[in-house]
């Protein structure tokens, strides 16, 4: 178990690993599950990306009247199994953030994990710490907000 | 919040240390000199841990006299919090979207 400072989360298919693995190099697929006005408050401007390693992808979109571009360049592409890309925000100095993607087929369907390390520099640091981050900054807020 | 500022609480909160000079301060602020006193180790490296927390404007400083007093600030960690829940929440969002997006996309 890494001590990295990462969010992850897991979620369980029932359609095969290729089918969801595919889902998230295609832009048509990324305006179903990842952005537009049915999953949140936002429209979409544009979806484009250049799947292969070392391309780039800029997902823009529209909230509260301000466009917003999730971009980041793709690191490692293994269908159907990993797949690795930077992660940020354009206001936010861009490649900062690192998302792993790991797709285990299991049955008639995969398990997805997918973990958000929010920071790279923060590895080093993270590693001298026995707990997770989002453990870490929660336990923390919670007790301090306790104690005030 | 900014990346910047968000490094900084991070950084600050990567070391048992601070997190611990944090925990004390919650229970009200304190002296230097108190707050190194658990601590096996030099005023000196306390203060630079310190320094780290203040970057980070978790602790603040005031003066009384001679006397450095600190106190918590605990803003920035409620920040961080925010921060992760947020992409939490984002990422739980697509997966659950995607579910929905198979289902209602069979090849």
């Amino acid at each position: 178990m890494s001590a990295a400072p990462a969010i992850r989360v897991e979620h369980r298919f029932a359609a095969s690993a290729e089918r969801v693995f595919d889902a998230w190099l295609d832009p048509v697929w990324i305006g179903r599950f990842m952005f537009g006005p049915h999953l949140r408050d936002e429209q979409v401007v544009s979806l484009e990306n250049d799947p292969r390693i070392g391309g780039q992808f800029h997902y823009k979109v529209t909230r509260a009247g301000a466009e917003i571009d999730h971009t980041g360049t793709y690191r490692e592409i293994d269908r159907p199994r990993r797949l690795v890309f930077t992660w940020g925000v354009d206001e936010e100095q861009g490649d900062q953030s690192v998302v792993t993607i790991m797709i285990e087929p299991e049955g008639d369907g995969c398990v997805l994990a997918l973990t958000h390390a929010l920071h790279p520099n923060w590895a080093e640091y993270a590693e001298r710490t026995q707990a997770g981050w989002t453990k870490i900054v929660g336990d923390l807020a919670a007790a301090l907000n306790q104690a005030n | 919040m900014k990346a910047v500022a968000l490094d900084h609480t991070m950084l600050a909160l990567a070391d048992p240390t601070r997190r611990a000079i944090l925990q004390r301060l919650g229970s009200g602020e304190a002296r230097v000199t108190e707050l190194a006193a658990p601590f096996a180790m030099s005023l000196n490296a306390v203060s630079k841990h310190i320094r780290v927390l203040e970057r980070a404007e978790l602790v603040q400083r005031r003066r009384a006299g001679r006397e450095h007093i600190l106190s918590l600030n605990p803003k920035p960690l409620d920040e961080a919090a925010a921060w992760i829940d947020e992409q939490r929440r984002f990422w739980t969002a697509n997966l659950d979207a995607l579910e929905r997006a198979l289902a209602d996309y069979e090849d």
